[in-house]
């Protein structure tokens, strides 16, 4: 009895042994390269947010035990164009990822892109259109961002909600106002400037 | 002689007779959630083909050792560290259709067919037979996976494989690449390949 | 004969039918009635429904019903000549179906989109269930789900009525429905107007007059029971008014809520649906209230402005269940003898 029990017992931990040994050296290999990915990714969304922008460097605050960051780009001069950060919020399915730009005036912003949403297909996925990004270009953030519908807008804070899929646009709206505004009371302009 | 074709068996049962979602209904979860395109279909079907493999390779070599008490808790670690490879692999090789394959992937280890295969097959049959078994399974599994996708890409988008098939006059059908469509094609192709191997035993029988 | 048999094992050959005892499930019919009869009773009343959507969205709208029930007659007729069944596209389920699927379709849809649904609403909604009798939902609104997935945009691309059109002075304007202007922008639209129909919606439901006179023929022939429209209805204007007096500016009162979108059409034509609704009074009655909360719940907390469908489809899939549990019991059944 006492001989099936170590037989178990040592069966289970050589298996374990070895597939972590295995996945230790997967791990190794694997991790820089995903790292790598995530890192391309971010980059290239900043720069699709802040399109000056050559480079960028972190810049990280804890507030209300959650940690915040921003992206600062910066030109081929070492100059700040611009603050990027990202938008977390429910949509009408699943989460919508924004990364957003806006300008060191800090009060338009230069750009978002949807980097992950769950909308419906051919309605609501339709705010990663260039066509619904590309209002939020030159939108001026106060006091804050509105959209309306079936018209043109009015106001240099308005867009045009997407026909048929109100809840996402409502939805991609409501996540930039609220990163804009936790940005805005985290990270103050003369702080991010200097 | 025998040997050949018993291994020959072996390798063609998963491809139409016990081909696994549609005649086990085994895997049904990931050949519902992320057949909505071709891509996405077949790479899933590889991945899941890649651990199948493996994992039968690793039981039937360990199935004289391994005592019969802890087998299932010894294949679970086995399957997890395969899928987890094969999960990083994907990450770091292919971003965007590790992107859209999101947590299924990972949640190969709970696929049916891989531990229903160690289970019923791999532990009791030598190192051959069991390769034969788990790339006739794989590859039943990536074809039915693919004909999925191809299916819900073409009504959905379409297209196939992101070439555009159906002209600008064809208003595509968002409902395929929902979820309602991934049942609704399931349904028809289990209708469908019932249909055709009753219509082929009544043909043997006559 | 062959396949007969292998459908149920336990079927005894057939006999020679005994002319005075028939055994047979319920609705037992004891006037001269046949199916044929009751669907074409059923057209007529959808007779002044049809009117209104032609009169409101113009001969679009003739179009949008002929073809559907074109289409729905054709699936019929193919999918029971592939079954090798007896063919019964004149016995005017069909018809219905079809008619019922255009009534809740936009004015401006595209008729490969409603041959699209009516061949969804027959072939699978109900040919695939084994038949007229058989089926767990309303074909026609399976249809309308089907095509609301499908055509997400179409399906929601509303046309105001001609009238209103014409003093634009265009031909078609888009425009929202009252249950989107109430959920999406707060605005509340007249009664007067959901009515008579002359506001933006699906072809039929606009009208409540329209498809008043229609459900009130149905109960004075007999062919409804009073329980599944007005209970429906009576379930909509409740649960709509506890929150309208919760909040009478932000939630739209009772009458809004049975004048509006499909809630019409649906108590009338859909809840009433012989076979995807309950036998028992009970069961009647849960289905009834349950399916007017529902309505009321989607309309004003999910996402989309109308829950009527979504509330009936639910609801038929619960009908067998609520069958099965609220049977009356017969005298002396459940004591215990010792």
């Amino acid at each position: 009895m006492n001989n099936v029990v170590t037989k178990m017992l040592l069966v289970l931990t050589v298996i374990g042994a070895v597939s972590g040994g295995i996945l230790a050296g997967v791990f190794h290999v694997a991790d820089p390269l995903i790292q790598a990915n995530r890192e391309k990714e971010l980059k290239e969304a900043i720069f699709v947010v802040l399109p000056e922008a050559k480079d960028y460097k972190v810049m990280e605050k804890e507030v209300d035990k959650e940690k915040l960051a921003i992206y600062k780009g910066i030109d081929a001069e070492e100059k700040l164009v611009g603050i990027a950060f990202i938008a977390d919020g429910g949509g009408f399915q699943g989460n919508i990822r924004i990364m957003v730009g806006l300008g060191i005036d800090y009060l338009k912003l230069k750009g978002i892109k949807i980097l992950e949403q769950n909308e419906t297909p051919g309605l609501g996925n339709r705010i990663k259109e260039p066509a619904f990004e590309g209002q939020f270009k030159g939108l001026e953030i106060k006091p804050k961002v509105e959209y309306i519908k079936y018209r043109k807008p009015e106001k240099p804070n308005q867009i045009q909600a997407i026909t048929g899929a109100t809840i996402s646009s409502d939805a991609v709206v409501k996540n930039v106002n609220n990163a804009v505004s936790r940005v805005l009371k985290a990270f103050p302009q003369e702080e991010v400037l200097k | 002689m025998a040997d050949k074709q018993n291994l020959w068996h072996e390798f063609k049962k998963g491809l139409w007779q016990d081909i696994p979602p549609f005649r086990l209904v085994l895997g049904t979860c990931p050949t519902l959630a992320v057949t909505n395109s071709v891509i996405n279909g077949v790479a899933m079907g590889l991945a899941t083909l890649f651990v199948l493999l493996t994992s039968n390779i690793t039981v039937s070599l360990l199935r004289k050792i391994v005592p019969g008490q802890v087998r299932i808790a010894a294949y679970v670690v086995i399957i997890a560290l395969y899928v987890t490879v094969a999960d990083m692999f994907l990450a770091a090789m292919f971003p965007p259709i590790s992107k859209a394959l999101g947590p299924y992937v990972p949640l190969i280890v709970v696929n049916c067919i891989i531990l229903g295969r160690a289970e019923a097959f791999a532990q009791k049959n030598p190192l051959m037979p069991s390769i034969m078994d788990a790339l006739g399974m794989g590859i039943g599994f990536t074809m039915s996976l693919a004909v999925m996708g191809v299916i819900r890409e073409l009504f959905g988008f379409g297209s196939i494989m992101d070439i555009k098939l159906l002209g600008d006059w064809f208003e595509p059908w968002i409902v395929m690449i929902l979820p309602g469509g991934a049942f609704i094609v399931f349904g028809f192709l289990v209708a469908l390949v019932n249909y055709l191997s009753r219509k082929k035993a009544e043909t043997i029988c006559h | 004969m062959e396949e007969k048999i292998q459908d149920k094992p336990h079927e005894k050959p057939k006999e020679p039918p005994i002319e005075r005892l028939i055994v047979s499930s319920s609705p037992h019919f004891l006037r001269d009635e046949n199916i044929h009869k009751i669907m074409h009773t059923v057209v007529l009343a959808l007779l002044p429904a049809m009117a209104a959507s032609v009169y409101f969205f113009g001969l679009r709208a003739a179009g949008l019903i002929i073809i559907s029930v074109a289409a729905c007659m054709l699936t019929e007729y193919a999918v029971q000549k592939l079954r090798k069944k007896p063919i019964t596209i004149w016995d005017g389920s069909a018809i219905i179906t079809g008619i019922l699927l255009a009534l809740t379709l936009p004015p401006s849809f595209p008729y490969y989109g409603a041959v699209l649904g009516s061949a969804f609403a027959v072939g699978v909604g109900k040919q695939l269930f084994g038949g007229l009798g058989y089926n767990i939902f309303n074909p026609a609104l399976l249809g309308r789900a089907f095509l609301q997935a499908t055509y997400p945009v179409l399906i929601t691309t509303w046309s105001e009525p001609l009238s209103k059109a014409a003093k634009a002075g265009v031909d078609a304007v888009t425009a929202a429905t009252p249950l989107a202007l109430m959920k999406f922008e707060g605005k509340m639209s007249s009664h007067l107007d959901l009515f008579f129909g002359n506001v933006a919606g699906s072809m039929g439901e606009t009208s409540a007059l329209a498809l008043l006179i229609g459900g009130l023929y149905l109960r004075y022939r007999g062919y409804i029971n009073w329980k599944l429209p007005l209970g429906y209805l009576a379930s909509m204007a409740l649960f709509g008014g506890i929150f309208w007096l919760i909040n009478p500016t932000k939630y739209p009162d009772p009458l809004f809520h049975i004048l509006a979108g499909g809630a019409m059409l649906g108590a009338w034509f859909m809840v009433t649906d012989m076979v995807t609704s309950p036998v028992t009074p009970l069961g009647q009655w849960i289905f009834v209230i349950c399916g007017g909360l529902l309505a009321v719940v989607i309309r004003l907390f999910g996402g989309l402005p109308e829950g009527v469908m979504y509330s009936i489809l639910l609801m038929n899939a619960f009908v067998p269940l609520l069958n099965k549990h609220t049977r009356p019991k017969f005298f002396g059944e459940g004591i215990k003898v010792e």
